[in-house]
């Protein structure tokens, strides 16, 4: 049945997978790796980069989890030991596996520096100060002032001091200097790879999209996790050929595209199938997220010639460090852009800085725009916040609003 | 017998309300259990008259209130939680220390006692009833099994039908989706069991687990759960032999320590 | 017990001089910065039991309680009588509030948001100057006046004296011929009285210290803000005394009096030099040494974390803490509320079982 719904996968999808299962492996092997950090997902991971860190995002392997259906489990060592089901997925699922040393991965190479930026929220302060007490390493912290309108000067000079006095922290552990000449480079390629995965993005603009959001949600672990890295660049550049290429063919992400939809929020990573289905057997494609345009966006920002400046600027304005009113600005132009039939807003319990806002935001598409907008209770990482049963009944519902 | 009698402890829980009487020794040798009544003082005011009734005396010893309708027995000398009751009437009857698992009709505890017989640490369950009695008796009345035999039935089949839901309200809908799919009934009654034990499991390791493991409250008849709390823990399970009473005569007891 | 003016009370004396009024929500900022303008910050923790009929349609239930009663008690008209809302920067939830009522469900009068720094570097100190120096550019387009620097100092001093006292009124709670209930009410008052009627009733009541420390259990309190206040009677009840606390409303913002002429380098390392708090990014270290010198200062018996549900920062915390708090020797307890709860059979069973164990 699923041939008759969906095109073939991409290769160079399998690929990227292909490259983060790599960079995985060479993980298991901590005595060959040189310095270890680990880093949250909207950290200026341009300087580790220069100083040859190998990188660990706890956040790429709690969704690797997920995907995998093991994060309960895992998640539920760290409740035992008095971590609240209250506390975020991605942490209690990371909490659960040093705690117990389960993981998908079989193993993971423990940090010599941690490196946390508040730019995607305040919950990764508190769970990397769990992480500082356990592993006692140093913790760099980049704070960063949420923009509640726009970037005050002070706060961006706020950024950009910290970033300059991370500098000397990182240095210390990697215990060799940051070569400028080297850093400019990577902070190009990380540009380069940013703007080649807005590009992707971009072609789904196209009528039938040519991938999904699902697609994407799988193919973004790289520019995510292995940003400033030159292979990085090579797969998205080639990823957009073939992108391109079915653009030319006129191949949709489905064979039948009859609604177009934005997804806002993490995805659900133990749900990615059901949904894929459920909407797919119906015509509905996910051709656009703010969750995988947050890292395409920001792409201009880079600049080599001055990146510190450039650095706080950036890691200042992604969409989550951005006010409610911004995000619905943001949301309204991509279903302009994208021709969009309406929008599934994922009220994750464990994501407060994406989900509060939505039911305002929700309102004002119905209202104000007219598009039909349905606010899906879930939870990214925690399968116990998510009823496939009210989930069907809410989808269909809103399925019949959109008339699929 | 009467004569013997030197302190009275009553435990009011929300199902049930029990009476013990205890020697000067801390020997159980007078009790009552009846269901618990809406009017819980007029319920207290007419067990303590089939006590004074026995033994006029019996007006001047102490009597200490425990359990959910603790402060409403006026007559009782001092109210004590339960929690330090249950721990003190178990201890008296196992002389020993270890973890009590206590799972009452509206709430759950999880007791850890020392060698002393005084609480070490405690957690409850008092907010949700998915970790409770209520979640067995909500979905016996659905399936129309009585909460007798729920655990017998489970225990005709090592297979288990994983109910995912947290709430015992959605777990209904669940159930109803499993019979639909021809999930035969031994195999949901046993996944509802599992669902229980998880939290329960979940709460002795918050306090941290000390062998042996010790039941009380009335769903220790049921024997499935004893079965699979002692699997999950991989350790023996030991009752005592009033389990339903151990409120009741660590108050007993307590009210001897006053007089 | 002690003569202490109302919320209501407060505001109306002071507007009836000729003052304005700001709500200001949870957790830091300057209070000096306000009144160098004539205007009095009255915080809102709550307020309790307002119900989360009106916020529900903006914020999810898995936002805590502190949040959803603002927003309800703002749409209730509640906060009617201010001339402004601030809204300092805490956590996610804050934030979120924060920007809707900015972008979404826009109060009648201006909301101010305001960031506070994470842990305490240099560059947190002039980042917090000049978020302050912007706040006091708003104020200013506000009410139209401008006040100078060493008007600011005196209204900055003025609150360090009073600031000064609310320290003694922490360390010295035992020796004062009260209840737990009245004591709290008393440092309570600091949310919404202005500096100088706080200092001579704070003042006064100091009078009264006695040599001998009250009868009880001496119990320590955790958590965000104490409510519901009951427990404070609940304790009272079990001879429990309460002897210092770790609430962000109360003992974490005993701010010590800076020392920078620069009085918006003041107001900024008044904060960042106060207790460690989770919400500002201090490390367990600190926290774990703040408590433990806290306890061992009052020969505390156990510590109650008495926890708003949902609020991230402190249940991050709560299981490192707790574990060294034990394995110090001092037991601990955790009790979930929310503010729209009274505190329940439930709270009362698990505080009675806590005190029988430690007694």
């Amino acid at each position: 049945m699923t041939n008759d719904i969906f095109a073939p996968p991409l290769k160079t999808i399998s690929h990227s997978s292909m490259m983060m299962a790599m960079h995985f492996l060479k993980g298991r092997r901590p005595e060959k790796l040189g310095k270890v950090a680990w880093v949250t997902s909207g950290a200026p991971v341009e300087l580790l980069r220069t100083l040859d860190f190998y990188t660990f995002y706890p956040e790429n392997h709690g969704a690797v989890c997920g995907s995998s259906h093991q994060s309960v489990s895992i998640s539920i060592e760290a409740e035992n030991l008095g971590y609240s089901r209250d506390l975020c997925s991605y942490a209690r699922t990371d909490i659960g596996s040093i705690l117990s040393g389960k993981t998908p991965l079989r193993t993971i190479p423990p940090p010599d520096l941690l490196v946390a930026c508040t730019n995607i929220c305040q919950t990764v302060l508190h769970w990397y100060r769990v992480l500082a007490h356990r592993f006692n390493v140093p913790l760099v912290l980049i704070d960063t002032p949420f923009i509640y309108d726009e970037a005050a000067d002070h706060a961006v000079a706020y950024v950009q001091k910290q970033i300059e006095e991370a500098v000397k922290v990182i240095e210390t552990v990697a215990g060799q200097s940051l070569d400028m000449k080297r850093f400019r480079e990577v902070t190009s390629l990380s540009r380069k790879a940013s703007q080649l995965w807005m590009q992707i993005l971009d072609l789904c603009q196209q009528r039938p999209a040519p991938i999904s959001a699902v697609d994407q949600f799988i193919a973004m672990a790289p520019i995510v996790s292995l940003r400033g890295e030159a292979k990085t660049v090579d797969i998205y550049g080639k990823m957009l050929e073939e992108v391109e290429e079915r653009v030319v063919q006129g191949i949709g992400a489905l064979r039948n595209e009859r609604k177009r939809l934005l997804w806002d929020n993490l995805p659900i990573w133990y749900a990615l199938r059901y949904l894929a289905d459920f909407l797919g057997t119906r015509g509905i494609v996910l051709a656009a997220s703010t969750y995988t345009s947050a890292w395409g966006k920001l792409a201009n920002m880079f600049n080599p010639d001055n990146p510190f400046e450039s650095a706080a600027r950036t890691y200042m304005h992604p969409i989550l460090n951005r006010s409610t009113g911004d995000k619905m600005k943001t949301m309204m132009k991509m279903v302009n852009d994208f021709h969009l039939d309406g929008v599934i807003l994922h009220s994750d319990r464990s994501c407060k800085p994406y989900s509060i806002g939505q039911m305002d935001q929700r309102d004002r598409f119905i209202n104000e725009h007219g598009i039909p907008a349905l606010l899906l209770e879930a939870d990214h990482n925690d399968s116990r916040s998510f009823s496939e049963e009210q989930t069907s009944n809410r989808l269909e519902a809103f399925c019949e609003m959109l008339g699929v | 017998m009467t004569v013997e009698i030197q302190a009275i402890g009553i435990d009011i829980g929300s199902t049930s309300t029990k009476l013990v009487g205890t020697n000067s020794a801390g020997e159980m040798i007078w009790q009552i259990l009846e269901k618990t009544e809406p009017r819980i003082e007029e319920q207290v005011r007419r067990l303590l008259d089939q006590a004074w009734e026995m033994n006029d005396r019996l007006k001047d010893i102490p009597v200490i209130a425990t359990g959910y309708g603790r402060k409403l027995a006026h007559q009782a000398t001092r109210a004590i939680t339960e929690i330090t009751c249950h721990a003190r009437g178990v201890y008296q009857e196992l002389k020993h220390g270890g973890t009590l698992v206590d799972i009452g009709g509206q709430d759950s505890k999880v007791i850890r006692i020392s060698p002393q017989g005084k609480v070490f640490d405690f957690v409850m369950n008092d907010k949700c009833a998915a970790g409770t009695g209520r979640f067995l008796e909500n979905t016996a009345n659905r399936l129309n099994v009585s909460l007798d035999d729920m655990g017998a039935i489970g225990m005709e089949t090592s297979v288990e039908a994983t109910i995912s839901s947290t709430c015992t309200v959605f777990a209904e809908s669940e159930i109803i989706s499993l019979l639909a799919n021809g999930v035969i009934l031994p195999e949901i009654l046993r996944g509802l069991h599992r669902s229980l034990i998880k939290r329960i499991v979940a709460m002795v390791h918050s306090v941290g687990f000390e062998a042996p493991l010790m039941l009380s409250g009335g769903v220790v008849q049921n024997p499935l759960i004893a079965s699979m709390l002692g699997d999950e823990l991989d350790t023996e399970v030991v009752l005592p032999r009033h389990p339903q009473l151990m409120g009741a005569l660590g108050a007993a007891l307590m009210a001897l320590e006053t007089s | 017990m002690f003569n202490i003016p109302s919320r209501t009370e407060a505001i109306k004396k002071y507007k009836a001089n000729g003052g304005k009024v700001a709500a200001v929500l949870p957790i830091h900022y300057s209070r000096g910065l306000f009144r160098a303008f004539d205007i009095l910050p009255v915080e809102v923790w709550g307020p309790p039991r307002i119900g989360t009929g009106k916020s529900a349609a903006h914020l999810q239930q898995y936002v805590c309680s502190i949040c959803h009663n603002a927003l309800s008690y703002i749409q209730q008209g509640g906060l009617d009588i201010a001339d402004t809302i601030l809204v300092p920067h805490a956590c996610d939830s804050l934030q979120g509030l924060g920007s809707i009522l900015l972008d979404f469900t826009p109060p009648r009068q201006p909301v101010f948001p305001l960031y506070v720094p994470r842990g305490h570097r240099q560059s947190g100190l002039d980042f917090f100057a000049a978020e302050f120096h912007s706040l006091y550019d708003r104020l200013s387009e506000m009410t139209g006046r401008f006040p100078r620097n060493r008007n600011l100092l005196a209204s900055i001093e003025r609150e360090e004296a009073a600031d000064s006292l609310l320290k003694e009124l922490h360390t010295q709670m035992r020796f004062l011929p009260s209840s737990n209930s009245a004591i709290y009410k008393l440092i309570r008052s600091r949310e919404y009285l202005p500096a100088e009627e706080f200092t001579q009733l704070a003042q006064d009541i100091l009078k009264m210290e006695q040599g001998t420390p009250r009868q009880g259990t001496p119990i320590l309190l955790e958590g965000i803000v104490p409510e519901p206040m009951e427990i404070f009677d609940a304790l009272s009840n079990f001879d429990a005394v309460v002897v210092g606390d770790d609430f962000a409303s109360c003992g974490r913002r005993v701010y010590p009096a800076g020392t920078s002429h620069d009085p918006f380098k003041r107001m900024a390392e008044r904060i960042l030099h106060a207790p460690p708090d989770p919400t500002r990014g201090n490390s367990f270290e600190e926290r774990q040494a703040h408590l433990m010198e806290m306890a061992a200062r009052t020969g505390a018996a156990g510590i109650i974390f008495y926890i708003v549900k949902f609020c991230e920062p402190e249940l991050f915390d709560l299981p490192i803490l707790q574990k060294e708090m034990r394995e110090a020797g001092l037991p601990t307890l955790l009790i979930e509320v929310d503010l729209n709860s009274p505190f329940s059979q439930q709270a009362q069973t698990r505080l009675g079982a806590f005190l029988e164990m430690i007694q």
